[in-house]
């Protein structure tokens, strides 16, 4: 897994349960892409993770975070 | 599925059977030597070799063009030349071997260069949706 955690899955439920299509729509990118960085297996570009943010109307940090190693 | 994975798919099962065509019109009509003389073997041959390219070509080529294509795919995209270009380099050094060590002593004929270069192109097609297909597996197990 990436060290960059997101919280797209827990912002799509409270968006009224938005669809991956719907984010994916938004943001300008595919559904497949959504369920990539839902299951962790993408980090995305700096303009994506902007376009997801502005999606939801929130801050990048509030979607992505930086995740230190110990 | 990503619709370049669809495709990339497609492209495998389209180029294994385009390259195992070509293959076997190729035996049964006679080989090399026929394919030296006679030129209505040629046309059959450069038919079914450009033919396969063109379908090829607008398989993967339509595609990019259109919005189902993002950044991911286009990183996945970007990272398939380099299967190609291995499998390009292990077809020429197969070709090189075989033909140096079968024609040593009296020389190689000219018409292997046109078949070189057909199955170069051919593995590189071929070789391109595999780079794709394992783009998309390796970003998948990215765990």
């Amino acid at each position: 897994m990436t060290k960059v955690k997101n919280r797209i899955r827990r912002l799509r439920f409270d968006h009224d349960e938005m669809t991956q299509q719907e984010l994916a729509n938004r943001a300008g990118c595919t559904r497949q892409t959504i369920i990539a960085l839902e299951q962790g297996k993408y980090v995305p570009s700096i303009e994506l993770a902007f376009g997801i943010a502005k999606a939801f109307g929130v801050t990048l940090e509030e979607v992505f975070q930086y995740e230190e190693s110990t | 599925m990503a619709s370049l994975q669809k495709r990339a798919l497609y492209g495998l099962a389209f180029g294994v059977v385009w390259a195992v065509a070509i293959i076997v019109v190729f035996i049964v009509k006679g080989g090399v030597s026929t394919f030296s003389d006679d030129q209505g073997f040629r046309l059959i041959i450069d038919g079914l070799w450009v033919g396969g390219l063109i379908f090829y070509g607008i398989l993967m080529l339509t595609l990019r063009k259109q919005s189902q294509v993002d950044e991911r795919d286009r990183l996945i995209l970007g990272r398939a030349p380099v299967v190609q270009l291995w499998a390009v380099i292990f077809s020429l050094v197969i070709w090189t071997i075989v033909l140096t060590e079968s024609y040593w002593d009296q020389g190689i004929p000219p018409i292997f260069m046109y078949l070189v270069f057909m199955s170069t192109l051919i593995v590189s097609a071929v070789a391109h949706s595999i780079g794709i297909l394992i783009g998309y597996w390796r970003m998948g197990r990215n765990d």
